[in-house]
């Protein structure tokens, strides 16, 4: 095993979007693409409310397709995984927010997509 | 000097407090319980979480969670300004920024002054050592537990 194959397996590829004025980042491997987002699409009031909200981020579930309704979805980046961190226990967040992508003292909410969809109820459009 | 202080302490112990102001409240933290002050920088706000619960903010490469004492004790809302203080609170495996909005510093209490926390109060006094009057009411500072209410934080957060 050499440097280069231990430094590809200690990222995650990361996609950032934005919802209002919050940006999130997600695994970028639950995400099948990016779609016109549709009325009944998952908005969460604990991410914030899409100030527009024309697209969907479209992920996979044991259910189907579930969509989230955001505002932009910036690039894919590979992050080190020691820029990851899990959610501190006395913060009691939402069990969607998995953790943080730390990028210097910003802390980037990371987002698990499926459990959007666990908590809404619904996959946003059928 | 130093051991006539040792024995001056000896006779009088003494308990060492961060204090500081939130709000109208003056409180000491033991100074055990408080690593270090830094400025209250960006803050990512969590979903869900507690309304005492502000977000998170990174800090030394940790995600620490910032707590608002005044809405955890129903005291009012605190306001995240320039001036704005965290301080980093420990007790066991917990840690958590504290907001502060001025910093008044470490003090030496005397422990035959810290008067226990009133009866019949409201909850806020579950969540007190005490308390330690100055020359005036304005002066009073109320003494925290801050172990018990970072407990308390916790099982609050994990209980939702």
């Amino acid at each position: 095993m050499n440097d280069e194959h231990v430094q590809e397996q200690e990222v995650v590829d990361i996609l950032f979007f934005d919802i209002g004025h919050s940006l999130y980042g997600t695994d970028a491997s639950q995400v099948l693409r990016i779609d016109r987002s549709l009325p009944e699409d998952i908005t969460l009031p604990g991410l914030g409310l899409p100030l527009r909200g024309h697209r969907a981020i479209v992920f996979d579930t044991p259910e189907g397709e579930g969509h989230l309704k955001v505002d932009a979805v910036h690039a894919v980046r590979s992050i080190p995984l020691n820029s990851l961190r899990r959610m501190p226990p006395t913060a009691g967040a939402a069990p969607y927010a998995v953790g943080v992508y730390l990028e210097e003292a910003r802390a980037v909410l990371l987002i698990d997509l499926v459990e959007t969809a666990r908590t809404q109820g619904t996959q946003g459009r059928h | 000097m130093a051991p006539d202080r040792a024995v001056a302490a000896q006779a009088r112990p003494e308990q060492e407090f961060f204090c500081f102001r939130v709000g109208d409240l003056r409180l000491g933290v033991p100074s055990e319980n408080v690593l270090e002050v830094l400025r209250a920088g960006l803050l990512t706000p969590l979903p869900r979480t507690p309304s005492f619960i502000m977000g998170v903010t990174g800090h030394r490469g940790e995600v620490l969670p910032v707590v608002d004492l005044l809405r955890f004790l129903s005291k009012g809302e605190a306001r995240i300004g320039p001036r704005t203080r965290l301080f980093v609170g420990i007790t066991g495996s917990y840690v958590a920024g504290v907001v502060a909005d001025t910093v008044l510093g470490l003090r030496r209490i005397p422990v035959s002054e810290i008067l226990p926390p009133p009866l019949g109060g409201d909850a806020a006094a579950e969540h007190l050592l005490g308390v330690v009057h100055g020359s005036g009411n304005q002066d009073a500072i109320n003494l925290l537990n801050f172990s018990k209410l970072l407990q308390t934080a916790r099982q609050r957060a994990v209980a939702r």
